[in-house]
C-alpha cells in the first residue's frame, strides 16, 4: 500500500512543486508588504468614521506631505454603530478624531462626554444655521437630506404619490422598500421625518398602514438601493435614499444621459436633514495633529472635494458646488426635529417601530403599553 | 512529544485573540436585565427559528454530500473544477450572493418563481455556502472507501447494502465534521437570511448584534451572548462525540478511482447537472458581471474608488500574511487533539461557537492601541479560519494507519522522521483540502466589520463594498465586475491547490 512505484512518485513530486510553490509564494506576499517606517517625529493620526467616508486621495496625500502627520482610518459600520464604538471604548480612545455622527446622534455624543473643546478658526467660514453645538465640541462639516428616490422607468405613465399619506394608499401597495431605523442612519432620518409629520400619536398608525400596504424592510441603505429598488433589479420603484442620489446617478453613468434614471419624490415633511459632524475624542494622543485634521476637513479644498465623494453638500458658506448638483434637489419642507427630542426618545421610538412593523403588533396596542 | 507542550501554543493564541477580549466584553454585561431578556418570548422565538436553521442546514447538506460523495469516488470530466466551483462561494460577499440569488428567484428573477422570503430560498442559500465545505472534507477521505467496499462486493455485497452498510458507516466522520461546521455557520449566520427572507428570518445573533452595536445593551446582549454559546456548545458536544465513536482507523492514500469513459461522461453528466441548477446563482452572477466587461475595465483604473489590481494585490497579500498563522495554528491543534488532548477538542472550536461581533467589540477594549494595526486584523482572520483547517485534518489524522506507525518506530524511525515521511505524506491531501477552505474563509472575511485600515489597504471585497455604497449604475456594474473577479481569483487557487492535491495521489 505504501510501495510507491516510479510513476507514482513522479506525478507525487510534480504535485507537491506546485503546490510548494503556491503556498511558498502565498507566504512570501507579506514580505513584499513594506509598512513606511513611522519615523520619530511623524504623527499618525487616527481617525473613527463610518464605512461612507470617502476623500480624494490625493487631497489626503497631500496633507500628509504638508503636516508630517500620518493619517489612518478605522471605519466601523455606519453611523450609529461608529459613535458606539466611539462611546464603549471611552476609557481607553482607540482613535483621535471622531467623524460622522449626525444630528440624530448629536445630543446622545455630546451627553457621553467623549468629545473635546477647541475654537476652531474654521468656525467663522461655516454656515452658522449647522452650527448646532455652541459648545464647540462637535463641528458641521456637511449636510444632506434624506429623501424618497424613485424610478423613473416604473413610473413612466403611471402617477406618482403626492402626498406622504399616499404611500398607504392600495394603489402604491408593494411599492416602497424603507432601511430599518434600528440599524441605518438612513432609516432612522425617514421614521423622524414621519414622527415630525404625523406626531406621537399618529406616526405609528402610518407605520402600521404602510406594513399592511406591503412595505419592504432591508438592514441598510446598501442592501435597500442594490437589493431592493428596481432600478438594480429589485422590485421596488420607490426607496429611501438620499436627495443627491439622482445626482449621482447621473455622474456615474456610463453613457451620459440627459437626465438621471431616478428622481426625487419630494413629498412635503417626507424629507429629513441630516448634519455630519466632526469632534475630537477625550484622551487622544495627539492633540495638535487632531486639531490640524479638523481645520483641514472644514477648509475650502476639502469642503469642495466632498459633494462628489461623499455625494452631501458642504457646510462651508464659499464652498463651490460642481455642475451635477443641479439634479439634487433641496426639500422645501424638510422635517424637523430637536436633537434635544431625538436624544431622549429615539430608543423608545425604534423600539415602537419594531413591534409595529416588524414583530405584527397593532399601533393601539404598542401605544396602550407605554 | 508531549501533548499539553504542543497545546500550549493553541492555548495562548486562543487566549489572547478569543478568551480574553470576550471576557472584556462579557464583562460589561454582569448586571440586571439577565432575566427580563431571557424571559421575553420574542427572543426564543429567534433562538428556535436560528436552531431550526441550524439543523435543517446541516440536515440538508448532509443529505446533499452523500449521494455527491459516491460520485466523487471516481475520476471524471471536471471533478476538480466543480470542487473548487463549490468553494467559491465561501468567498464572496453576502449581498452579492443575493444578487445573484435574487435575480434567479426573485420578485422580478428571471425564472419567474419568487422565493424571496420564503425559507426554501434561505436553505438553498445555505446549502449554497456549506455544500463546498462538507464535499472537500468527504473528498480527503474518500480513497479510503476504496478497500473496505470492494472486501464487502467480494463477500458477495449488492453494491447497495455495500454502500449503506460499509460506505456510509465510513463516510460518517467526514459528514458529522462538514455537517457540525455547517450548523454553527448557519446557527450565527446574520446577513444572508436577514436579506433574502427579510426581518422576520432574523437570527439570535442579528439580535445580538443590534443590542451591542446599535444600543449598547450590555446585559441584554450577554444574556443572549451566553445562551448561544449554550446551546452551540451542546451541539457541538454531541457531533464531537459522535464524530470519536465513529472515527475509524483505515489504511489507504485518497486516490479517485477510474471509470471507462462512458461511464465517466455518465457519471459527469449527473454531477454537472445538479452542479449547474445547485450553483446557479453563481452562474447568474458571473454573467451579469461579464455582461458589462467595459466596467471591469474601468474598474481596473479607477479614480473615484480603489482600483482593482491594487485591491487584488491586497486580498492576495492579506491572505498570506494570515496564512503564516492559520496554518501552524490548524495543525498543530489537530495534532494535539489527536495525540490526546481531548480538551482542546472543544474549546478549539470556540472562534466558530461565539458571537462575532461580540469579539470583535472585546478587541477594541482589551487591545485599544493596536486598533489599527495589522496585528489585530490577522489575529480575528486566523482566528476564524484555523478551526476549518483542523476540522478537515482531524478525520484524516485519525484515520492514520496505527500499524504503519508502529512499523515505522519499531524500525528505529525518530518521531520527526516518522512525521516527515509517513504522517505527513498521509496527512497532505486533507492538509491542503483545509488549506483552500481557511484560505477562502480569510478572503472572504476581509468585508468583516473590525476593518481597520488605510485608504491603500482595501481588499476586493471592501472594494466591492465601497462601490455599493454609492448610487449610480457605473459603480453598481464595477461591483458585480468585482464580485466576478473575486470568484475567479479564489476558484482559480482552489484548482491550483486541488491540481496539487491530486497529483500527490
Amino acid at each position: 500500500m505504501f510501495g510507491w512505484n516510479a510513476q507514482r512518485k513522479t506525478l507525487n513530486a510534480r504535485g507537491s512543486a506546485w503546490v510548494g510553490w503556491l503556498l511558498l509564494g502565498l507566504c512570501l506576499l507579506p514580505t513584499a508588504y513594506t509598512p513606511q517606517p513611522a519615523s520619530a517625529q511623524q504623527t499618525t493620526l487616527t481617525v473613527l468614521t463610518h464605512e461612507s467616508f470617502s476623500l480624494d486621495k490625493k487631497l489626503i496625500a497631500q496633507f500628509e506631505k504638508e503636516s508630517g502627520i500620518r493619517l489612518r482610518f478605522l471605519k466601523a459600520g455606519d453611523a450609529g454603530e461608529t459613535l458606539n464604538r466611539a462611546i464603549l471604548t471611552k476609557a481607553a480612545p482607540v482613535a483621535d478624531v471622531l467623524y460622522g455622527f449626525d444630528n440624530s446622534m448629536l445630543s446622545k455624543a455630546l451627553a457621553a462626554g467623549i468629545l473635546e473643546p477647541y475654537r476652531s478658526p474654521q468656525l467663522a467660514n461655516l454656515r452658522s444655521e449647522f452650527v448646532l453645538d455652541q459648545t464647540y465640541r462637535a463641528f458641521p462639516v456637511d449636510y444632506g437630506y434624506v429623501a424618497l428616490n424613485y424610478d423613473k422607468a416604473y413610473f413612466k405613465g403611471k402617477p406618482l404619490p403626492q402626498a406622504f399619506t399616499d404611500l398607504a394608499r392600495p394603489e402604491f401597495a408593494k411599492l416602497l422598500v424603507v432601511e430599518n431605523p434600528a440599524t441605518s442612519s438612513p432609516g432612522l432620518a425617514f421614521l423622524l421625518a414621519s414622527i415630525a409629520a404625523f406626531g406621537e400619536e399618529g406616526y405609528l398608525g402610518f407605520w402600521e398602514d404602510l406594513r399592511k400596504n406591503g412595505v419592504r424592510v432591508e438592514k441598510g441603505w446598501s442592501e435597500a438601493y442594490n437589493v431592493a429598488f428596481s432600478k438594480n433589479g429589485g422590485d421596488r420603484p420607490l426607496v429611501v435614499s438620499y436627495a443627491t442620489s439622482p445626482a449621482a446617478e447621473l455622474f456615474y453613468a456610463d453613457k451620459k444621459p440627459s437626465e438621471p434614471p431616478t428622481g426625487n419624490l419630494l413629498l412635503p415633511k417626507s424629507s429629513f436633514l441630516q448634519i455630519e459632524f466632526v469632534g475630537i475624542l477625550k484622551g487622544n494622543k495627539h492633540p495638535a495633529a487632531a486639531r490640524k485634521f479638523v481645520d483641514w476637513l472644514l477648509s475650502k479644498p476639502v469642503q469642495e472635494n466632498i459633494p462628489t465623494q461623499m455625494w452631501v453638500y458642504p457646510t462651508r458658506k464659499d464652498a463651490a458646488l460642481p455642475e451635477v448638483f443641479k439634479w439634487a434637489e433641496v426639500p422645501k419642507e424638510p422635517a424637523k426635529l430637536s436633537p434635544q427630542q431625538i436624544a431622549r426618545d429615539a430608543e423608545r421610538w425604534i423600539r415602537e417601530w419594531t413591534q409595529v412593523v416588524l414583530q405584527g403588533q397593532t399601533a393601539n396596542s404598542v401605544k396602550a403599553k407605554r | 512529544m508531549p501533548r499539553h507542550l504542543l497545546s500550549l501554543p493553541v492555548l495562548l493564541f486562543l487566549t489572547l485573540a478569543l478568551i480574553y477580549p470576550l471576557g472584556r466584553m462579557l464583562v460589561l454585561g454582569i448586571g440586571e436585565g439577565w432575566g427580563l431578556t431571557l424571559a421575553n418570548p420574542y427572543y426564543w422565538g429567534r433562538l428556535a427559528w436560528s436552531l431550526a436553521y441550524g439543523l435543517g442546514s446541516s440536515l440538508l447538506v448532509i443529505a446533499l454530500a452523500l449521494p455527491l460523495a459516491y460520485a466523487f469516488r471516481y475520476r471524471f470530466p471536471g471533478r476538480d473544477l466543480l470542487l473548487s466551483l463549490a468553494t467559491v462561494p465561501f468567498v464572496l460577499p453576502t449581498i452579492v450572493v443575493a444578487l445573484g440569488f435574487l435575480a434567479l428567484v426573485g420578485p422580478r428573477g428571471v425564472l419567474g418563481v419568487n422565493l424571496y422570503g420564503t425559507p426554501w430560498i434561505l436553505f438553498w442559500a445555505s446549502a449554497f455556502y456549506n455544500l463546498g465545505l462538507v464535499l472537500r472534507m468527504l473528498v480527503a477521505l474518500l480513497g479510503a472507501l476504496e478497500s473496505p467496499l470492494a472486501a464487502a462486493r467480494t463477500l458477495g455485497a449488492s453494491p447497495l447494502r455495500a454502500y449503506f452498510r460499509v460506505g456510509v458507516p465510513l463516510l460518517v466522520p467526514a459528514l458529522l465534521a462538514g455537517g457540525g461546521l455547517t450548523f454553527l455557520y448557519s446557527f450565527t449566520s446574520f446577513g444572508l437570511p436577514l436579506i433574502l427572507g427579510g426581518p422576520r428570518y432574523a437570527t439570535l445573533e442579528v439580535e445580538v448584534y443590534g443590542l451591542l452595536a446599535y444600543h449598547l445593551a450590555f446585559p441584554e446582549a450577554t444574556a443572549l451572548i451566553l445562551l448561544q454559546l449554550a446551546v452551540s456548545a451542546l451541539v457541538t458536544l454531541l457531533y464531537l462525540n459522535a464524530q470519536r465513536r465513529f472515527s475509524l482507523s483505515l489504511s489507504a492514500a485518497p486516490q479517485p478511482k477510474p471509470l471507462s469513459p462512458a461511464s465517466a461522461w455518465r457519471l459527469a453528466f449527473g454531477v454537472w447537472l445538479f452542479f449547474l441548477a445547485m450553483y446557479a446563482p453563481l452562474l447568474a452572477l458571473l454573467a451579469r458581471a461579464l455582461s458589462t466587461p467595459e466596467a471591469l475595465a474601468s474598474a481596473w483604473t479607477s479614480e473615484d474608488f480603489t482600483p482593482a489590481w491594487l485591491a487584488i494585490w491586497n486580498t492576495l497579500r492579506f491572505a498570506g500574511l494570515s496564512l503564516l498563522v492559520v496554518l501552524p495554528v490548524g495543525f498543530l491543534y489537530a495534532y494535539a487533539v489527536w495525540r490526546g488532548a481531548r480538551g482542546l477538542d472543544l474549546v478549539g472550536l470556540l472562534p466558530l461557537l461565539v458571537s462575532p461581533v461580540a469579539v470583535g467589540l472585546g478587541y477594541l477594549l482589551a487591545y485599544p492601541s493596536l486598533g489599527g494595526s495589522l496585528v489585530i486584523l490577522i489575529g480575528a482572520y486566523a482566528l476564524l479560519s484555523y478551526p476549518l483547517l483542523a476540522r478537515a485534518l482531524l478525520p484524516s489524522f485519525r484515520a492514520l494507519p496505527g500499524t504503519v506507525l508502529e512499523a515505522a518506530r519499531v524500525l528505529g524511525a525518530s518521531p520527526w522522521r516518522r512525521l516527515w515521511r509517513v504522517e505527513w505524506p498521509l496527512l497532505r491531501p486533507a492538509f491542503l483540502s483545509g488549506t483552500a477552505l481557511a484560505l477562502a474563509a480569510v478572503v472572504g472575511e476581509f468585508g468583516a466589520t473590525l476593518v481597520l485600515r488605510r485608504p491603500e489597504w482595501a481588499t476586493l471585497s471592501v472594494a466591492i463594498y465601497e462601490r455599493l455604497g454609492r448610487a449610480g449604475a457605473g459603480p453598481f456594474a464595477e461591483a458585480l465586475g468585482l464580485a466576478g473577479l473575486l470568484a475567479l481569483l479564489a476558484g482559480g487557487l482552489f484548482l491550483l491547490l486541488d491540481r496539487g492535491r491530486r497529483g500527490l495521489g
